[in-house]
């Protein structure tokens, strides 16, 4: 019998939604949250669903088979009603770390774009326009790499450093995540953000990427009633110990420590006293808090060098999530229509030893014969595979399922 | 909750915003009658002279009296009194613009008054407002350290680079701060909660007395206040749209793609122009995933002609930065914090065919 991929996929994820000893999580404050899910061969979203209780709803996932499930990052107090009678009660501060838009050390090359205008295709990081025809708009078959995933567990990171020790969030307020596809999700879901309105989220939003730290004392006087600013204001460069402050001056410590005159010009920075007098920075300005005591160093200098350390220390997170109080967010222990993998939990302090793609392989049994197109070298459930080009292979069915579902490769019908 | 006072009766004369305030007054069971009927019409004038004083002056009472000395209140009980009062005269005018000033004239006072008294006192008014506040050990640079969602409720409405949190002194969730940023920080509360109060004032129908006193309030307010909402030209002025704007209607015109924040400022900037929804869908016909029905019917969410009726405002300045949609900043725009303002400065320059560069620090 002719089994197409796009079926054999879909009898996979059937499978699995109607295992019983599949295991998807219960959100917190279920019955206030709305549930949502992609229909995978209709290829609908199904929107507004509130559910009794959690054996009602996996009773649905088995029967309606989606690709993506997600729940309300927001608490309502009518989930199911349309957008403006749903009553918002308040809303999880989730963050959305994602390689699309970091810039990673692969380059994207194992990325494929193609014009849709002309067809033009390459590899790497899409660009604005096609080189050929000008136009903006490609279909893009992308591929989660560890390096790719590497760089969003940096991020990852530094976000996580920067809710523990400068909001204050304890461990166990934070809940960290493997997204399924190429990144992380935080979720924060305590009281005390439950009710943040939109434009505090931007202001912590603001934080985590760093956006408008000013550190001149000149530049944080507050207008006059005119609308001026004070005039003779210090120009002194000098950071505290608190915030952002505190950040620069670990992270300029850090990036000095290991800075060569190579790196420091690839940073656009060329006072080679930076280098000449590094004791002397680190040990009067750094610690000591006399900036203005380091020969050769002005505080045009300073500045260039704290804009470089924000830009190394600051998280790269996707804006848009955070600051939106109506999010959908895909649901803890359902698989990702993109990979087959599985959003999964890890522990906070495990972020760094976790490997995401052994834990969050679903479908662990079996073998499927698949044709690969293309698949750079990949690793998936502690075995590694690839490279292919045009070659029939028998893989481990996660394997299949996700060079499948990326485009790159057809199940075999012939025996 | 503690029956024992933590204010004087002074202390609520002057911050009659206070909770405490409604102990005093609920055992006087006072209702609207008996400010018009019996002896106490002398509250119901002061309540009209602060509220006038609020809509001319920004201010409810002098600081300081004709003799150079600090403003002292001489009647307690008629300065607490015409608080409530004055709430309901203004909220009687049923006018947005007048109750917003009333309440920014409140919180004035109050901030002014707040600057002159103790830390001490500072830090009781904070705990008034339900603020997680500590006073911080006599050997710290800083007085207070404030939990940073108290302090983001109303830092995030102040413009200065100051106020974001990225500038602040954030450490284990406490922001630190002097008395005189907290002071600052209690006027925007303080302000939220007068207008929070002049939105639940309700009166199905007030006696004509006082319906009256609205009206003269009314008057003096456009006498004083003009009119300051937004006011755009009746056609559509493109060389006034903002740098951001530019781009995204030059984007949308040659069928580039828009990401949604963008798509979004964009259809809800020329809505608040008084583009047509038709316009504006067409204005994205181009694009390869049009979809008319879904267009036509989003433009109309946004524009308030469907669903909720909500009218939606195009996002301010530090939003569209946040998403990286401001691009190119220009003069004008370091003098304003929403596109629309700039619009409004804009279309007014280009219709009077004033120079487009105004040097903002030659004016008086």
């Amino acid at each position: 019998m002719f089994v197409s991929s796009r079926d054999y996929v879909y009898s996979k994820f059937q499978e699995f939604y109607n295992d019983p000893s599949t295991a998807v999580s219960i959100p917190t404050s279920f019955g206030q949250r709305e549930f949502a899910y992609l229909m995978f061969r209709e290829r609908f979203m199904v929107r507004h669903k509130r559910f009794e209780n959690m054996q009602v709803f996996k009773n649905v996932l088995a029967r309606n088979v989606p690709s993506d499930v997600y729940h309300s990052c927001a608490y309502y107090e009518n989930p199911d009603l349309e957008m403006d009678k749903k009553g918002w009660i308040g809303s999880d501060l989730v963050f959305d770390i994602d390689a699309d838009h970091i810039p990673t050390s692969c380059g994207k090359i194992h990325d494929e774009w193609t014009c849709q205008t002309c067809e033009f295709s390459g590899k790497g990081v899409t660009p604005e326009e096609c080189p050929i025809c000008g136009g903006d708009k490609f279909s893009v078959k992308t591929w989660a790499c560890e390096l790719c995933i590497e760089s969003t567990r940096v991020e990852t990171a530094k976000l996580i450093d920067m809710l523990t020790k400068d909001f204050g969030f304890a461990d166990d307020e934070l809940r960290v995540f493997f997204s399924g596809h190429r990144g992380y999700h935080v979720h924060v879901e305590g009281e005390v953000v439950r009710s943040l309105d939109a434009l505090s989220r931007k202001e912590i939003v603001d934080y985590v990427t760093g956006l408008g730290l000013s550190v001149l004392e000149k530049d944080l006087e507050e207008k006059t009633v005119k609308g001026r600013k004070r005039v003779g204001a210090a120009k002194n460069f000098v950071l505290h110990d608190y915030g952002w402050n505190r950040r620069l001056k670990v992270g300029m410590e850090k990036f000095l420590l290991t800075a060569t005159a190579e790196s420091l010009k690839n940073f656009g920075l060329k006072n080679n006293n930076l280098l000449k007098n590094k004791d002397a920075i680190l040990s009067r300005a750094i610690a000591g808090g006399r900036w203005n005591s380091v020969s050769g160093v002005s505080v045009a200098t300073w500045l260039k060098l704290a804009e470089q350390v924000k830009c190394l220390e600051s998280a790269n997170i996707d804006t848009v999530v955070t600051t939106d109080i109506h999010r959908l967010i895909r649901m803890n222990g359902t698989l990702h229509g993109k990979t087959g993998l599985l959003k999964v939990e890890l522990p906070l302090r495990q972020l760094d030893v976790f490997d995401p793609l052994t834990h969050a392989v679903a479908f662990k049994k079996g073998t499927a014969r698949v044709l690969v197109s293309d698949a750079p070298k990949f690793s998936l459930g502690g075995a590694t595979w690839g490279p292919y080009r045009n070659v029939k292979v028998v893989l481990p069915t996660a394997a299949a399922i996700m060079l499948i579902l990326k485009g790159r490769a057809e199940v075999v019908n012939d025996v | 909750m503690s029956l024992e006072s933590v204010f004087t009766k002074n202390d609520l004369a002057k911050y009659p915003f206070l909770k405490e305030t409604a102990q005093y007054l609920s055992p006087l069971d006072l209702q609207i009658e008996d400010f018009i009927n019996s002896g106490m019409s002398q509250i119901l004038d002061h309540a009209m002279e602060r509220a006038t004083s609020a809509i001319i002056n920004l201010a409810v009472r002098p600081l300081i009296n004709e003799q150079g000395t600090k403003y002292v209140i001489k009647d307690t009980q008629k300065e607490i009194l015409s608080f409530p009062v004055a709430l309901m005269l203004v909220s009687a005018t049923e006018n947005s613009l007048i109750k917003k000033r009333y309440a920014l004239a409140e919180a004035k006072q109050a901030s002014n008054e707040l600057s002159y008294e103790s830390k001490e006192f500072v830090f009781k008014v904070a705990l008034d407002f339900g603020w997680q506040i500590i006073f911080t050990s006599a050997d710290s640079a800083f007085d207070f350290a404030l939990y940073f969602n108290d302090f983001l409720q109303n830092a995030s409405r102040l413009h200065d680079a100051k106020w974001k949190l990225v500038n602040s002194k954030l450490s284990e969730g406490n922001v630190y701060l002097n008395k005189r940023d907290v002071v600052r920080l209690l006027q925007e509360e303080i302000k939220r909660r007068i207008e929070k109060r002049l939105a639940t004032v309700s009166v199905s129908k007030y006696p004509p007395e006082i319906s009256e006193l609205a009206d003269k309030l009314k008057t003096i307010a456009s006498e004083h206040i003009g009119q300051t909402e937004m006011e755009f030209p009746k056609v559509v002025i493109q060389e006034a749209f903002p740098p951001c704007i530019n781009m995204l209607y030059d984007a949308a015109s040659k069928n580039h793609h828009l990401p949604h924040m963008g798509r979004f400022a964009l259809t809800a900037f020329l809505v608040n122009i008084g583009m047509s929804s038709e316009s504006v869908t067409e204005l994205f016909k181009s694009f390869s995933d049009y979809n008319e029905r879904l267009t036509r019917y989003q433009v109309e969410h946004i524009a308030g002609t469907r669903g909720s009726g909500t009218k939606y405002t195009c996002p301010q300045c530090s939003i569209l930065q946040t998403h990286n949609v401001c691009k190119n900043r220009d003069d004008t725009c370091k003098r304003i914090y929403h596109p629309l303002k700039y619009y409004k400065i804009k279309s007014k320059m280009t219709q009077l065919n004033v120079p487009e560069k105004i040097d903002t620090t030659a004016k008086t």
